[in-house]
């Protein structure tokens, strides 16, 4: 009967002595979200610079500041947006895209998916009237792969939008041509889990000039 | 043969008794009641009075008290064995002894012969008068004076006073006193000697609380003295 | 005739010596299993004061523990999310403070972590910097153990400063993960690629959850030392009332049937004071019932016996008469005469004892003691009864001093002298000696022996019983049938016991024991 009585108040003291001892010490957590990012300073002057994207070691796009001095400055092409004349030209930052990373770049681990082309010409930029920017490149798009064609699109946006929210299409030597936006923004209007800017490629025209 | 008065209120009790003492020679007259027995007493002049204490009207102890207011006659109480209250208080009033009813005619007989009876002169060679302190015995008349003046003994009481001046710084133990001067037996109450004891020292003591002649040795008994 | 055995010794073997041959009623029973009382003592230790203050204390404990922990947890996460929000929110702070090249470049990059470091809030952390194939830290080591796999993969997957908490080796570390994105235009904003983590450690915090624990604990314990007191007062409180409950119970069993309970309040306790109070004036009226009854009889033998001695002693004081005048009537009616004679004298006797025993039942026997020398008293009993002439033989030291009641004493020792001539055999002895009580008093010791054939053991418990036959075959003895126990109540009045047995070498022998002392009148 006392053994009874013994076991009942252990069975009432238990769940204390229970909740005292779970509650010692520090447990780790899952990972567990706090705030945003944080935002810092990288230029990019928007006079200056220009965003290239190449490609981290995991696959994915990241964008490095290049800067174009004034003197190197290209002052008889000019943007009729309405906009403010920029000193940086598109064309110069999709040409100093496909010559590919600088050493700094690769030193950081960053690679490109395009082929290194260095000639200058043969690469035009411009705005469209329903507001896309329209890219000519003197290389064949059909080789290129799909981040390869992002490459290109985010360049190209950003070197014409500085928020980059435009849609591109980028037409080949061979007439293949690619669209889509970049949608690496992060206040972007469609932040969507595939942001990924998928240009719809397709052969729109037959190789030759573009009317 | 003695004259006997006998105050009893049961006929039957009465009659027997009566009836016993006379075929034992006495000359017995009877009263059922205390106011009676009274009346009886003046004209009758018994030698004892046999004094039931049960009494309807007058008690048993009233009826003592007024008796001894101006005589010492002999007084017997009847009573039951139980009735220690009523015995006690009898004895303080007076009476010389006691018989526990019911009594055969033979125990009656011996108790009343036991009182009659006269202290015998022990000793007819000494006077009959001695001097102790202040009181004065004389044997032969059977009186007693204290500084000149004649005390009122009763019969106990001036057995007990002779018995124990015979002797006076004798130790008498009080089954002693029972056998000898009562003539009970050794195992009587001694209650009775004790209430002489008392009325005699309220007649013969200048204070009964620290008594001179009849002095107590607890444990022991009664003494004479010393004076 | 063998000599008389010497005085009060036992026989020395052979057969169970006199005194315990049986124990007569008056043996008293001792109080039995002291065990029993050491065992309820001992439950009291465990009894309910222990248990309604253990019961008190452990839900003092209890609520005392529950609330400690509860508090302590609740300030435990408190004090961690503080922690954990301000390291977050200052490493944010600080990443946000500082330039970075885009892309990053290895030279340098790890004073500019250390800087971070520094400024590390709450406490130092150490600095982690991923970007590309870049590993950098402010530490020794560019990469850190500590940081999990989740961790990283939840920075790349979204731009969210995340933290987790890691316990490695026993010791809790605070991660933080901070990616850094940099605004491109007016609105636009990108992820620079470059992830920030600090790793700290969170000794600080366990020391304070520690001082937590300590503090809970020694809150909670003089919490309980403060709640033994009350718990102690309620104990109290409920234990009052049983205890004045066992009080009352204890006067009621000792016979103060009068004993009530004080009923205070309307709880279960004051209804067991009511019920205790209820019963008890049952009992009592009971009792009072069943004494007024059993007064009744004993006035109604007190009263007979009364009404008989009255006409008794008419007829007692006239059957001298009678027996004179017999032998003048023709041969039957004396002989009837005779007959009514001896008759009315043993009636005379019987209701004479009659009353003696009535009044010791009814407790209005007297002690009137007085002081004298035993054997004197023993040989003026034989004297009286003419019992001299060589059928009792005694044995009575002289100098034996006994305060006692002589009348009492002599009908003792006649009852059992008569007894022992009328039922045992010649010669009867009656011995005297001093003995000494169980208790160290000194005493008279009577032994009133016969050489009959002794008392049947069947017969022994009951012998001092009132009217009781010990030989079944006579059915009327001379005596009244009273006089073993009226000699039971003589000895008891004087505080003594008397025993009957059997002696080894035959005959029954009844043993008096008084104390040499009796102080007076023992009612």
């Amino acid at each position: 009967m006392r053994h009874g009585h013994v076991r009942r108040w252990a069975l009432a003291a238990a769940p204390v002595g229970a909740l005292l001892l779970a509650g010692c010490g520090i447990q780790g957590t899952g990972v567990v979200e706090a705030g945003g990012p944080a935002s810092v300073r990288v230029g990019p002057d928007p006079d200056f610079d220009a965003l290239l994207f190449f490609r981290l070691p995991d696959g994915e796009l990241t964008p490095v500041v290049r800067s174009f001095p004034p003197a190197n400055a290209f002052p008889d092409e000019y943007e009729q947006t309405g906009g403010p004349v920029l000193p940086r030209s598109p064309e110069r930052a999709v040409l100093a895209l496909l010559a590919g990373p600088a050493k700094e770049d690769e030193a950081a681990g960053l690679s490109t998916s395009l082929p290194r082309t260095t000639t200058a010409g043969g690469v035009r930029v411009r705005s469209a009237a329903d507001g896309r920017v329209l890219v000519n490149l003197p290389l064949a798009l059909g080789a290129l792969d799909a981040t390869a064609v992002r490459q290109l699109i985010c360049t190209a946006a950003y070197s014409k939008d500085r928020d980059g929210r435009v849609t591109v299409l980028v037409k080949g030597r061979d007439g293949v041509t690619a669209t889509g936006i970049c949608g690496l923004d992060l206040n972007g209007e469609d932040p969507g889990p595939t942001p990924t800017a998928v240009a719809t490629r397709g052969r729109t025209a037959p190789p030759g000039p573009t009317p | 043969m003695p004259r006997v008065l006998l105050i009893e209120d049961d006929p039957a009790v009465r009659e027997g008794v009566e009836l016993g003492l006379r075929r034992r020679g006495h000359d017995v007259r009877s009263a059922a009641t205390g106011e009676a027995g009274l009346e009886a007493l003046s004209e009758f002049r018994p030698d004892l009075l046999l004094l039931d204490l049960m009494l309807p009207g007058m008690n048993g102890v009233q009826v003592c008290r007024r008796v001894r207011e101006n005589s010492q006659l002999p007084i017997i109480m009847l009573t039951a064995r139980g009735d220690d209250f009523d015995m006690i208080v009898g004895l303080e009033a007076g009476a010389d002894d006691y018989i526990v009813k019911p009594a055969r005619p033979e125990v009656l007989e011996a108790r009343i012969r036991a009182v009659l009876r006269r202290i015998e002169p022990t000793d007819t060679e000494r006077p009959a008068t001695r001097v102790h302190g202040d009181l004065t015995i004389d044997r032969a008349a059977l009186t007693v004076t204290k500084a000149g003046r004649r005390l009122a003994l009763a019969p106990s009481e001036l057995k007990l006073l002779l018995h124990l001046s015979a002797a006076p710084e004798q130790v008498f133990s009080r089954q002693q006193l029972l056998e000898h001067v009562w003539e009970h037996s050794y195992h009587a109450d001694a209650r009775l000697v004790d209430a002489c004891v008392r009325r005699l020292r309220n007649k013969i003591e200048d204070d009964s609380g620290t008594p001179r002649y009849v002095q107590t040795l607890r444990g022991f008994g009664y003494r004479f003295g010393p004076l | 005739m063998s000599p008389a055995p010497t005085a009060g010794v036992p026989a020395p073997d052979g057969g169970s010596p006199v005194h315990d041959g049986a124990e007569h009623p008056e043996g008293g029973g001792g109080r039995r299993d002291p065990g029993g009382r050491r065992r309820a003592r001992w439950s009291w230790a465990f009894g309910l004061r222990t248990r309604l203050t253990l019961a008190f204390l452990l839900v003092a404990a209890v609520s005392a523990g529950t609330t400690a922990a509860l508090t302590y947890r609740e300030a435990r996460s408190a004090l961690l999310q503080t922690a954990q929000d301000t390291a977050v929110s200052s490493f944010r702070d600080e990443v946000r403070q500082t330039g970075f090249p885009m892309p990053l470049q290895a030279e340098g990059i790890e004073g500019v972590l250390r800087d971070i470091a520094r400024k590390g809030r709450p406490h130092p952390w150490v600095a982690f910097a991923e970007y590309g194939s870049i590993r950098a830290s402010s530490g020794t080591s560019p990469v850190s153990g500590v940081i999990t796999p989740q961790l990283r993969r939840a920075a790349r997957a979204n731009p969210h400063g995340s933290f987790q908490r890691v316990v490695k080796d026993g010791v809790p570390y605070l991660t933080i993960a901070m990616p850094t994105v940099f605004p491109t235009g007016p609105e636009g904003v990108l992820p620079t690629g470059l992830v920030l983590y600090a790793v700290m450690r969170m000794t600080d915090e366990q020391i304070n959850v520690e001082a937590l624990l300590t503090a809970a604990r020694d809150g909670a314990l003089p919490g309980l030392v403060v709640a033994l007191l009350p718990g102690l007062l309620a104990a109290r409180s409920v234990l009052r009332p049983v205890r004045e409950l066992r009080r009352a119970a204890r006067s009621m069993g000792s016979g103060r049937l009068d004993t009530r309970i004080q009923v205070r309040g309307g709880d279960e306790l004051a209804d067991l004071a009511r019920t205790f109070n209820e019963s008890a004036e049952q009992l009592e009226h009971s009792v009072r019932e069943l004494r007024q009854a059993e007064a009744r009889a004993r006035r109604f033998a007190s009263d007979v016996s009364h009404e008989l001695r009255t006409p008794l002693a008419g007829m007692l004081a006239v059957t001298e008469v009678l027996d004179e005048d017999a032998g003048r009537l023709d041969p039957d009616t004396a002989r009837a005469v005779r007959l009514i004679s001896s008759e009315t004298g043993k009636l005379a006797g019987l209701v004479e004892d009659l009353m003696e025993i009535s009044r010791f039942d009814a407790r209005a026997a007297e002690l009137n003691t007085d002081e004298l020398d035993a054997a004197e008293a023993v040989r003026k009993t034989l004297e009286n009864r003419h019992w001299t002439d060589g059928r009792v033989r005694t044995e009575l030291p002289e100098g034996i001093r006994v305060r006692l009641d002589p009348r009492r004493f002599d009908v003792v020792v006649a009852n059992l002298v008569g007894n022992a001539l009328r039922h045992g055999g010649t010669p009867v002895t009656v011995r005297l000696r001093r003995g000494t009580g169980s208790d160290g008093v000194p005493l008279l010791v009577t032994e009133v022996a016969d050489n009959g054939p002794g008392i049947r053991p069947e017969a022994l418990p009951h012998i001092f019983d009132r009217f009781y036959k010990a030989d079944a075959a006579r059915t009327r003895s001379e005596g009244s049938g009273l006089g073993l126990a009226i000699t039971l109540e003589n000895v008891r009045l004087h505080r003594g016991t008397v025993r009957a047995g059997n002696r080894p070498e035959g005959g029954a022998v009844f043993t008096v024991e008084i104390p040499l002392h009796t102080e007076g009148d023992g009612r």
